[in-house]
C-alpha cells in the first residue's frame, strides 16, 4: 500500500531515492545544453560578423563571453553543491553563486569597457540581449517538466 | 552634464539592484515555502529553482552593463 505522498512523487515522476540523482543528471544535462548551444550562437555570429567588420566581431564574441563566463560560474558552483538535501543551505548557496555571478558580470564589463579599444558597444549588447533572451527560450524549451507543474 | 550621468547611472545601478533583489527574494521565499510545506518535494522544487533563479537577473545585468558602459565608455 503506497502512502499518499509516495503517489505524489510518482505522479510527478520522481521515484523515492532515484529522485535526487534523476535531478541532478537532468539539471547537469539541461544547463550543458543551453551553454553549449550558446556558445555555438555566439561564435557563429562572431564568424558572421568577420564579413563585416573585425571590431565588430570581436565585440560580438566579448558580448558573449560577458554572459557565459559568469553563468559558468554559477552553474559551476550549483554542481559542486549537488548533494544539499537542507533547503536553507541550498538558498545560501544559490544566493552566494548569484552574489559571485553579478559581481563577475560586472567586472567583466568594466575591464571590457577600459581595456579594449576600439569596441563596437552595440554588438557587444545586442549580443549579451541575444544571449539571454535565448537562455530563457532554451530553459523553458527543453525543460518540458514546467508544462507540468 | 557629468553630474547628470553620474546621477542616471547610480539610478540604473540602483534599479538594477533592487530589482534583481526583490526577484531573488521572492523566488527563494517560494522555495523555502513550497519545501516546508511538502519537504518530499525538495529535489524536483530545487532544480526549478536552480534553473528559474538563473533566468531572473537578465534584465537588471542588462542595465547594470548600460551604466557601466556610460560611466567608463560613454
Amino acid at each position: 500500500m503506497t502512502s499518499q505522498y509516495e503517489r505524489r512523487i510518482e505522479s510527478v515522476g520522481l521515484a523515492k531515492k532515484k529522485g535526487l540523482n534523476k535531478f541532478n543528471q537532468r539539471f547537469a544535462k539541461l544547463y550543458i545544453i543551453v551553454l553549449l548551444l550558446q556558445l555555438l550562437i555566439c561564435s557563429l555570429l562572431a564568424l558572421l560578423m568577420m564579413f563585416k567588420d573585425f571590431v565588430t566581431a570581436y565585440s560580438v564574441l566579448f558580448g558573449g563571453m560577458i554572459y557565459l563566463l559568469p553563468m559558468c560560474w554559477f552553474v559551476f558552483r550549483l554542481w559542486m553543491n549537488r548533494n544539499l538535501d537542507n533547503p536553507q543551505k541550498i538558498l545560501a548557496n544559490v544566493y552566494i553563486s548569484k552574489a559571485g555571478k553579478m559581481a563577475l558580470g560586472v567586472v567583466l564589463f568594466v575591464v571590457v569597457f577600459l581595456k579594449v579599444e576600439p569596441l563596437d558597444p552595440l554588438a557587444l549588447f545586442i549580443t549579451y540581449i541575444f544571449l539571454q533572451i535565448t537562455s530563457w527560450y532554451l530553459q523553458l524549451k527543453l525543460n518540458e517538466r514546467f508544462l507540468k507543474l | 552634464m557629468a553630474e547628470l550621468l553620474f546621477i542616471a547611472v547610480a539610478l540604473l545601478l540602483g534599479m538594477s539592484a533592487i530589482a534583481g533583489a526583490i526577484g531573488v527574494t521572492l523566488l527563494g521565499g517560494k522555495f523555502l515555502e513550497g519545501a516546508a510545506r511538502q519537504p518530499e518535494l525538495v529535489p524536483m522544487l530545487r532544480s526549478q529553482f536552480f534553473i528559474v533563479v538563473g533566468l531572473v537577473d537578465a534584465i537588471p545585468m542588462i542595465g547594470v552593463g548600460m551604466a557601466l558602459y556610460m560611466l567608463f565608455a560613454g
